[in-house]
């Protein structure tokens, strides 16, 4: 029975599993790993307002020709699912031509002076010879013909126009597409850009670029990148087992051993650790790996055939990787955190089975070769030269040391779609940046759109098209204060005796009566100028652009949505919690192996230093740091500590290196492969983990 | 290479660019009376040309620009009058260029026999009740604009 003993464990993990199900949680929501909490929220909110859910498409030039595509394409455009408006055009909607008419008296500049008999007459026989003498067309306002009120014309800071058509610079035309697709809503996004794309096959010139378009292309390509890499990673692993250990009841107790592991800390974190990321699952899972080494020097050393409960090098390496990640697991990076913890979950049980578990299997004995290569210790190393080699390459990364803030870098790079995003932005001569600009009450809120204009005049919001409560109030006292009905009489009276048609002017200034309301309900027409309003827990919200975000940066009532801004802070902030918690995980390894190999501290601790001198100093060397390449240190630490405490307290040399170099093959086949992904991130772990193998492999051969 | 090249696209341009003699008649609903005015039009590709040789006026309208000369000097005109000027003449270009397909997305269109009547669609039916063409042997003659205070311009193309 105890044969079965792994077996068992697996399944009592399926079956709890199978119970846990409704209470696993698995968020898909990777922008929380990397953004603080602050800076999701303030992206949500704007999402809600529309922001990112924009598409751009544009025409090139400026001829008939492109004018036409405009018009079909917009047309195409408006057919299609998930579009909420299209627009092409700087003509209002007709629903913002109506706010305009009804709101006319309160939006328009009121000249208030009071009109003489004799100065009607003048305007009146200005307009009436002007109708004869002028050589172009000109109309006559006959609600307003004294021209009291004077409408400003918006100025559209946001859009470049030619003629009415919206413009991308000198580029040529642009459509502006507010669809109802967020980046992460995967199924829409496909289909809307499926839509999209087929429609315009028919315009090659055309280009188009959405926020979405990438969640579509990356994913595809990132499936097709991981898929590969499993594949890869599967038969090296099998390779290893199969061609070089050659006992495939290792290697399926070992497989079922990890999967247990695995399954194990996929259950406590899923269940007990708020909002658990997928991409942490898969790491964690792969971090898993690293136990191999636990079961491969039990195995070189026959521990299973020993009446030995503990292998204290083992327990060591084992103790001293799990604070490395206990501490990691406080770091306030959620990434990183969950990582840990799952480390720490899943190397603890691997633990336990391979030390507890794994002697009552009945496991076949490794059979030591007669021959017995002879370690040749006049051509090694003194450790103190690796130690020295080691500051002196920590040295040379310190002054090359260059930090690459911007986290989109880690993505697949879909240089086409990134080459698209660029002709928009070099082309948009458009400067303004948005902001989010909040207040309890709506009126509240228009009354600090008002207060941004006033301090930058450019500012694009809804203040451009709507006045705050005091000066609607002041304009109704004093449209309330004027009396348009003389007026209306002296106008029809001067215009009888100057010979215009009778009665023409009949309803001249009927426009003011009723006197327009203050509380403006429509705001939702103003979408379509990319200004929307979103309404949550007693909190209005709305997007202004604004040309200079540090004038206005202590004004309590904005915040910035600048992404990129948002996620450097985010990064610096990751790079500055990384060094202060690995400096005391580096502190806490160098006390933990000073006490187990005491003697032997400057060789142990050579495999951490050496492996991570030399790993730094060809990255800062090759390009700048990324935040993976940092995390994948880490992980570098967590495979150094257990060899260093295994080689340097070894009895059996010879057995101990074997089981190192086929640990650092399994390394290589779980993370080392990633070198050859096209995901930045996962090529950066790769890189990390190939190089600091190959330090370790360096090491075995040649230090003393 | 480079000369002959630029010599047949001067060519070509002139070519191109159709040239007529026009009488707008405008009528005023405020004044009740119309007045005519005569003119030349000439369309090119980018845009178009109206002078008036009587009064020593001309505009030119290329790529969306819009520059007014009177006696041969340029004159600027209010932004908002220019803006106007300019979705007048896009319109009489497009009428002149008759793609109906651009046409359709623009106005609700009506043909008995020579007639075609055009109804705004968009923002535009603010200003235009409506506009009537007139074609004799397939050639655009005749565009009334009914427009939405009750005046009216009508276009003959005399040529």
């Amino acid at each position: 029975m105890t044969k079965y003993a792994n077996l068992i464990i697996l399944f009592i993990l399926l079956f709890v599993g199978i119970l846990l199900k409704d209470s696993i949680n698995i968020s898909t929501n990777l922008l929380s790993l990397f953004a603080t909490k602050e800076s999701v929220e303030k992206l949500n909110i704007a999402n809600n307002l529309g922001y990112s859910k924009e598409m751009l498409i544009a025409i090139k030039g400026f001829d008939s020709k492109a004018k036409k595509e405009v018009r079909e394409i917009s047309k195409k455009l408006r057919e299609l699912k998930h579009i909420n408006f299209v627009q092409s055009s700087i003509v209002p909607t007709e629903e913002i031509q109506d706010y305009y008419k009804n709101n006319y008296s309160i939006l328009a500049k009121f000249n208030d002076a009071n009109i003489t008999q004799e100065q009607v007459s003048q305007k009146l026989q200005a307009l009436y010879d002007a109708q004869l003498s002028n050589i172009f067309y000109s109309s006559i306002d006959k609600n307003d013909p004294l021209a009291l009120f004077e409408l400003e014309n918006i100025k559209h800071s946001s859009i470049s126009h030619k003629g009415e058509f919206i413009t991308l610079g000198e580029y040529g035309f642009l459509i502006r597409v507010m669809t109802d697709i967020a980046p992460s809503q995967m199924d829409e996004a496909k289909e809307l850009y499926e839509d999209v794309h087929d429609m315009l096959k028919e315009y090659p010139q055309v280009v188009a670029f959405a926020p979405f378009f990438y969640t579509v292309e990356n994913s595809s390509k990132i499936k097709a990148d991981v898929q590969w890499i499993i594949i890869l990673s599967t038969v090296i692993l099998l390779l290893i087992y199969y061609l070089l250990i050659k006992n495939i009841r290792l290697l399926s107790q070992t497989v079922i051993a990890l999967v247990s592991s695995m399954l194990f800390a996929s259950l406590i974190s899923t269940v007990f650790i708020e909002n658990f990321n997928i991409l942490s699952l898969a790491f964690g899972m792969s971090l898993t790996a690293v136990s191999i080494d636990y079961l491969l020097h039990y195995h070189f050393h026959n521990f299973y055939e020993t009446s030995k409960k503990i292998d204290k090098n083992v327990l060591y390496g084992y103790l001293t990787t799990l604070s490395a990640f206990a501490i990691f697991s406080f770091i306030p990076i959620p990434l990183i955190s969950q990582i840990s913890s799952f480390a720490v979950l899943s190397l603890s049980f691997a633990y336990v089975l391979f030390t507890f578990v794994f002697p009552y299997l009945r496991l076949k004995k490794y059979e030591e070769p007669n021959k017995v290569q002879s370690v040749r210790q006049e051509k090694k190393v003194p450790a103190i030269v690796v130690f020295v080699l080691s500051l002196a390459l920590f040295i040379y990364s310190a002054s090359n040391f260059k930090l690459d803030s911007n986290i989109r870098n880690l993505d697949y790079q879909n240089l086409h779609l990134l080459e698209a995003e660029k002709l928009f932005k070099s082309n948009s001569g458009v400067k303004l940046t948005p902001v989010i600009v909040e207040a309890t009450t709506q009126d509240k809120l228009i009354e600090n759109l008002h207060e941004l204009k006033s301090l930058l005049p450019d500012t694009f919001s809804l203040a451009s098209f709507v006045k705050d409560k005091q000066s609607c109030k002041k304009r109704q006292e004093e449209l309330k204060a004027y009396d348009f009905a003389r007026l209306n009489r002296l106008i029809n009276e001067e215009a009888s005796k100057i010979g215009f048609k009778e009665g023409y002017f009949e309803d001249a200034y009927a426009f003011v009566s009723p006197l327009a309301l203050c509380d403006v309900k429509e705001l939702d027409i103003f979408k379509t100028y990319g200004l929307s309003l979103y309404h949550d827990k007693d909190i209005y919200y709305t997007i202004a652009l604004v040309s200079d975000v540090k004038k206005i940066e202590n004004f309590s009532f904005i915040s910035s949505i600048n992404v990129k801004e948002m996620f450097n802070k985010a990064a610096q902030k990751m790079y500055d919690d990384l060094l202060y918690f690995g400096s005391i995980v580096l502190v806490f390894i160098f006390v933990l192996l000073l006490l187990s190999v005491k003697t032997q501290f400057i060789y142990a601790i050579n495999y951490i230093l050496f492996p991570l001198s030399f790993t730094m100093a060809i990255l800062v060397s090759m390009d700048a740091i990324n935040i993976m390449h940092l995390f994948s240190l880490i992980i570098l630490i967590a495979i150094g500590i257990d060899y260093g405490i295994y080689m340097s307290n070894s009895k059996k040399p010879t057995n101990t290196m074997l089981a190192v170099k086929y640990s650092l093959l399994s390394t290589i086949a779980a993370f080392g492969v990633l070198i050859f992904s096209t995901i930045v991130a996962l090529n950066s772990i790769g890189i990390v983990i190939a190089l600091g193998c190959g330090a370790i492999f360096i090491l075995i051969k040649v230090m003393r | 290479m480079i000369q002959k090249t630029i010599i047949f696209l001067l060519l070509a341009s002139s070519l191109f660019a159709q040239t007529y003699n026009f009488t707008e008649l405008r009528y005023s609903d405020a004044i009740n009376r119309s007045i005519q005015v005569e003119g030349k039009i000439s369309f090119n590709i980018d845009g178009l040309n109206i002078s008036y040789p009587q009064s020593a006026r001309e505009i030119d309208y290329k790529n969306d620009t819009l520059i007014y000369y009177e006696n041969d000097k340029e004159v600027s005109l209010p932004e908002m009058q220019a803006s106007k000027m300019m979705q007048y003449f896009d319109i009489l270009r497009l009428l002149h260029k008759g793609d109906e397909s651009e046409l359709e997305g623009m106005f609700e269109i009506e043909n008995k026999s020579n007639i075609k009547i055009l109804k705004p669609l968009g923002a535009i039916k603010n200003y235009i009740n409506l506009i009537e063409l007139r074609k004799y042997d397939n050639e655009l003659k005749y565009i009334k604009l009914f427009l939405q205070n009750n005046d009216t311009i009508s276009i003959n193309i005399n040529d």
